[in-house]
This record gives structure tokens, sequence and C-alpha cells, in this order.
């Protein structure tokens, strides 16, 4: 370390062209934010004449994101009910299957196992079709449940396959210390399993949040109602407006964004450790 | 691994099973259930109603001769090509970053990577929508402002392809010829950043030292990445690989809110699963998509196995 410190000052002068172009993809990428935020606050007119530059601050259309959050709220409320429900329910199950798996090897575990396996190689794509089916048939068509129910199967595997590994190396003191004191297996997940693998679980639900807030698949096949509609319908039937308003477009847009952006503030460094020191192992 | 138990203990552990219980049953009840009704359906001429009618290998004849379908392959090859390329920006921006000598900077422009993903995709997906757009769009403007345009307009006129013209807005989504094209630029300049993080996990082990010792026997920075960094996230990219055929062949969201039910005009943006979902849910033929849904899986199986055999992931 104490030699790369005296070569500092040489190495900095020439890493400037990579942080050229390293900056330079960065600024592409974080462009469709700039347009979303600027664009949110323009009338048409105005957007029409300078599409690039942001208004003064004095000429924002702030009626934009009053109509966005009438328009966009209902939806926001729906998802965020499907996400936090489907995450916490995916993530739950996941740990106690995990567990399962991992502490000990009962009879038939290895047949259950390659079960879950061998759904990775299933492409949902075929199941499209009987999965309505079926959900028609289980009268559960046009409701959030529906959702929900099938985001908790959909996330299974890949948290049961992530959490197994986790928790078989954990050291096995800790369960037979806990077991010595009379635990039972319920009490060691909650006092044993969740404490030990608070990064992991969270870089899971993360993930598990994402998935459901991206939707829109299935969703846009199920639900009928207006008031049921999560954000992926609703931007949909926005999209297909034949005038459109741009600057309440690309309010409702941001206001999308919004949730995420919390999300991500508050879990920004556990999230990008966690997905760099190896919790997706290959 | 989990140890293995006595008859004894595994009565006295009978409870654990109940662990497994509710994460199983949802698993058969919504992935492995329609699996099986789907491979049960392609064989039936089937409206979705109670009145089905067994058919035997019909469906699959028909497919067979489906030149729609035929296309569509074609089409998601192209794709596949398209994405195959896309992976390469993620890998360089991987290896630069890396490359940094200040540790700060490594991890601010990871938290800046992570920026994009508080976007939907489906935002992302309208963004770029508009983006395409032929009179409002990024793209024209840019194309007219650096007079990128006048270019186009030579080549189109000098090999005689009718797609470009002086004056007249390129359509991307709206000319069949521009489908491809624009679906290929669709996403520039491809940063996946799930991606750049696994591969900077990966490159992890390579330690500024390695780096040194390279740049005192005048080793080039091509050379640098072909025999220190590449060995190195190879697990990473093979990774990707899989999940990116996997991903490309069943997915057809993109094709269907950028374009429409039919793959846009001229059919050029149809995708196997958009046509699936075509046939179930705009023409009512259930049995038909389920026939189709069993080919693409096939595919990607017979896929999916030739990777796992040509493309070995050591660790």
């Amino acid at each position: 370390m104490s030699d790369s410190i005296t070569a500092a000052p040489l190495q900095r002068k020439r890493d400037w062209p990579k942080h050229v172009i390293i900056w330079g993809f960065i600024l592409i990428e974080l462009f469709p934010l700039y347009m979303m935020f600027q664009v949110s606050f323009k009338d048409n007119s105005s957007f029409i004449q300078q599409p690039w530059l942001p208004l003064p601050p004095n000429e924002w259309q702030w009626g934009n994101w009053l109509f966005a959050i009438k328009l966009i709220g209902p939806y926001l409320a729906n998802t965020v009910f499907v996400a936090v429900t489907a995450t916490f329910a995916s993530v739950s199950l996941a740990i106690l299957a995990a567990y399962f798996f991992a502490r000990h090897k009962m009879p038939f575990s290895g047949l259950i196992w390659s079960a879950f396996l061998i759904l990775m190689l299933l492409p949902s794509v075929a199941n499209i079709v009987p999965l309505f089916m079926l959900l028609k048939s289980m009268n559960l068509l046009n409701t959030l449940l529906a959702l929900i129910m099938v985001g908790v199967a959909g996330g299974q595997v890949f948290n049961i396959f992530v959490l197994r590994n986790f928790i078989e190396d954990l050291p096995k003191d800790l369960f037979e210390a806990a077991e010595m004191d009379g635990a039972s297996h319920f009490q060691q997940v909650i006092n044993v399993v969740i404490p030990m693998s608070g990064p992991i679980i969270g870089t899971l639900a993360i993930l598990s949040f994402l998935g459901a807030w991206n939707d829109f698949l299935l969703p846009l096949i199920i639900l009928r109602d207006k008031e049921l509609f999560t954000l992926g319908v609703g931007l949909i039937y926005l999209d297909g407006e034949y005038v459109k308003p741009w600057g309440q477009i690309m309010a409702s847009y941001f206001l999308a964004s919004i949730p995420l952006i919390v999300i991500f503030l508050f879990t920004m460094r556990l999230f990008v450790r966690g997905l760099s020191a190896g919790a997706i192992k290959g | 691994m989990a140890p293995t138990l006595s008859r004894q203990k595994v009565l006295r552990e009978w409870r654990l099973y109940l662990f497994v219980v509710p994460s199983l049953a949802m698993v058969l009840t919504f992935a492995y259930f329609p699996a099986a009704s789907a491979v049960y359906h392609s064989f039936f001429d089937w409206s979705g109603g109670d009145a089905k009618q067994f058919i035997s290998w019909d469906n699959f004849k028909r497919a067979a001769t489906d030149q729609t379908l035929l296309n569509s392959f074609v089409t998601i090859g192209a794709l596949l090509v398209f994405n195959l390329f896309k992976m390469i920006p993620s890998i360089l921006l991987a290896v630069l970053i890396h490359r940094l000598t200040s540790a700060r900077w490594q991890y601010a422009y990871r938290a800046l990577l992570v920026v994009p993903m508080i976007v939907p995709s489906l935002v992302t997906l309208f963004i770029w929508k508009f983006f395409l757009d032929p009179n409002l769009g990024v793209l024209n403007r840019l194309i007219d402002f650096t007079g990128l345009k006048s270019v186009l307009v030579a080549i189109n006129n000098f090999f005689g392809w009718g797609v470009f013209f002086e004056g007249v807005p390129i359509g991307w989504l709206s000319q069949p010829e521009l489908i491809l094209p624009a679906l290929f630029i669709w996403g520039f300049p491809w940063i996946g950043t799930v991606g750049v993080l696994i591969y900077l996990a990966g490159l992890q082990s390579i330690g500024q030292e390695v780096y040194e010792a390279a740049e005192l026997d005048g080793i080039g920075p091509f050379k640098k990445f072909i025999y220190i960094e590449l060995p190195l996230i190879l697990t990473q990219v093979r990774l990707s690989l899989v999940l990116l055929i996997v991903g490309t062949l069943g997915s057809y969201g993109l094709q269907l809110q950028l374009l429409n039910e039919y793959g846009g005009p001229g059919g050029r943006g149809m995708v196997p699963g958009l046509w699936m979902y075509n046939r179930a849910f705009v023409a009512g033929e259930f049995g038909y998509a389920c026939a189709i849904g069993m080919v693409l899986f096939v595919v990607i199986l017979a896929l999916t196995v030739i990777n796992n055999r040509y493309v070995r992931v050591d660790k």
C-alpha cells in the first residue's frame, strides 16, 4: 500500500483519460433522468420550443405534478401494497425453506431440492397462458392477490438458492448452542439465522421489490378495474393517449420513480457492497 | 453440507418439513401446474372455455409451417446477436473503473451507476420510445444537428434503399426497415448496472501490485485486459451469457410496448413470445399458444444445454 501512495500523483495524472470515458458513459446513462426532471415542469409549447434546457424556476408548471399525483397516486398505492407484501412473503418463505435445506439432510430433501432447481430451467414465458387460465379458475383474475401469489412463487427458487448457501456457511456452534438452550427450529430461525444474515436478506428483498415494482406484463393481462391498476398498467394506458401532454407524462414518470429513490437512498451502501461482495456468486 | 440424520432423529425432527411446505406449495401451484397444463393443452384445440378438442400433433404441424413464427425466430436470432454485442460496454466500463488508482473514485462511480436503477424499467422503455419519436425525439434532433442526416441520405441514394429522405423525419418505429436498427440502438450505451457490479466483484481479486508488475514488464493496456482481467471475469461473463440467452429468447415485453401486439409495421419486430401472446390474448387460440410456448421452451432448453456443455463455468 505504501508504494501506491508514493506513486499516486504520477498515477493520477495518467488516470484522467479513464475518468473522461467513464464520465461519458455515466452522463449518457443519467441523461434520461435529466430529461424526465426538466420536461416535467414544461407545458407542450415551451417543450417544443426548447426541449433541452430547463425553464427558469419561476416559470415551472407545478400543475403537471398535481396532475401526476392525482393520476398516479392510486396506482402508486396499489403497487406499494403489492410490492411490499410480495417481498415480505417471498423472503420469509424462502428463509424457512433455505433453513430446511441447510440445517439437516432430511429424507427426500435432495429430491425436493432438485424440484426447485429444475424450475430455473423452465422459462416462465411458456407458462403465462396456463397461468392466466389457472388464475381464472381460482377466481383470482382482476385481484391484487394474484399478483402477490405469482410474485412470491416466482421469487422462491433464486432466493432459496442464495440463502441456502449462506445459511450453510454460518458457524454450526451457534445452532448447537441454541438447541442446547431448548430453542425450537422456528426460534433458531428468528434468533440465529435472521440476525446473522441481515445484508443478504436486505439485498434479496431489494431485488424482489424491484422485480415486483417493474412487472407490467402480468398486471396488464390480469387487471381490468381501474381502481386496481398498478403503475405498469397505469403508465401503459397513459402512453396510449393520442395527444401527449409531455410535461404531465414526464411528471408521472418521475413520480413513479420516487419510491425507488427513497429506497435506494437508504440502502445504497448495502446494495453496492452486497452485490459486489459476492452476494451473487456464479 | 448439512449432516445426514439417523432414523430416530428424523422422526423427532419431522416438524422441519413444515418449513419447506409453503414454498413448495407455491411453486407447485404457480409454476409446475401451469407448465404441466401447457404441455397438456398444446395437444388441444382450445379457445379458453370448457370446450376443447384433442387434435394430437396438429398444433405443432401448424407451427412448423407458420411463416410468422419462423420469421419471428430469425428476428429473435438477430436480437440475440445484438445483445451479445451489447455485453461489451459493461465489461469495458467495469475494467476501466477497476483500473483507477483511487479507491474513493471507484466507490463514487459504483454509486453513480446504481442511480439509473431508480427509474422503473417501464419508464425507461417509454423514455426511449420518446427518444425515438420522429418529430420530437432526441435521436432525430441529434442526427439533424450533427449533419449525419445528409450522410445517411447520401448513403441511401447511393445504394437505393429508399429509407432515408431529405426533409422527412426518420420514423424509427414506424418504418418496417428501421425496426431492427431501432431495437439495436435501444438502450445506448448499453450499460447494465447489475452486470458492471458483478464484473467488478470478479475483478476485486486483482490488486494494484499486479498492475505495477505488468507496467514494469511493459505490458500495454490491451494485453493487460486479455491476460490479467478477462480470465478473472470469465465466470461472470459466462453467467451473464446464460442469463442473457434465456432472457432474450423469452422476452417480449419490450416489443409489445414499443411496437404493438403485431410486432409493429410489417411485423418486423415480431418475436416468438409476442406471437404466443398474440395468439392467446388477441386471437383466443389458447391451445395453439401453448404449442408455441412448448416450441420456444424446447429451443431455450437446447441452447441452455449447449451452453452448459461448451461454455463450462469452472470454479
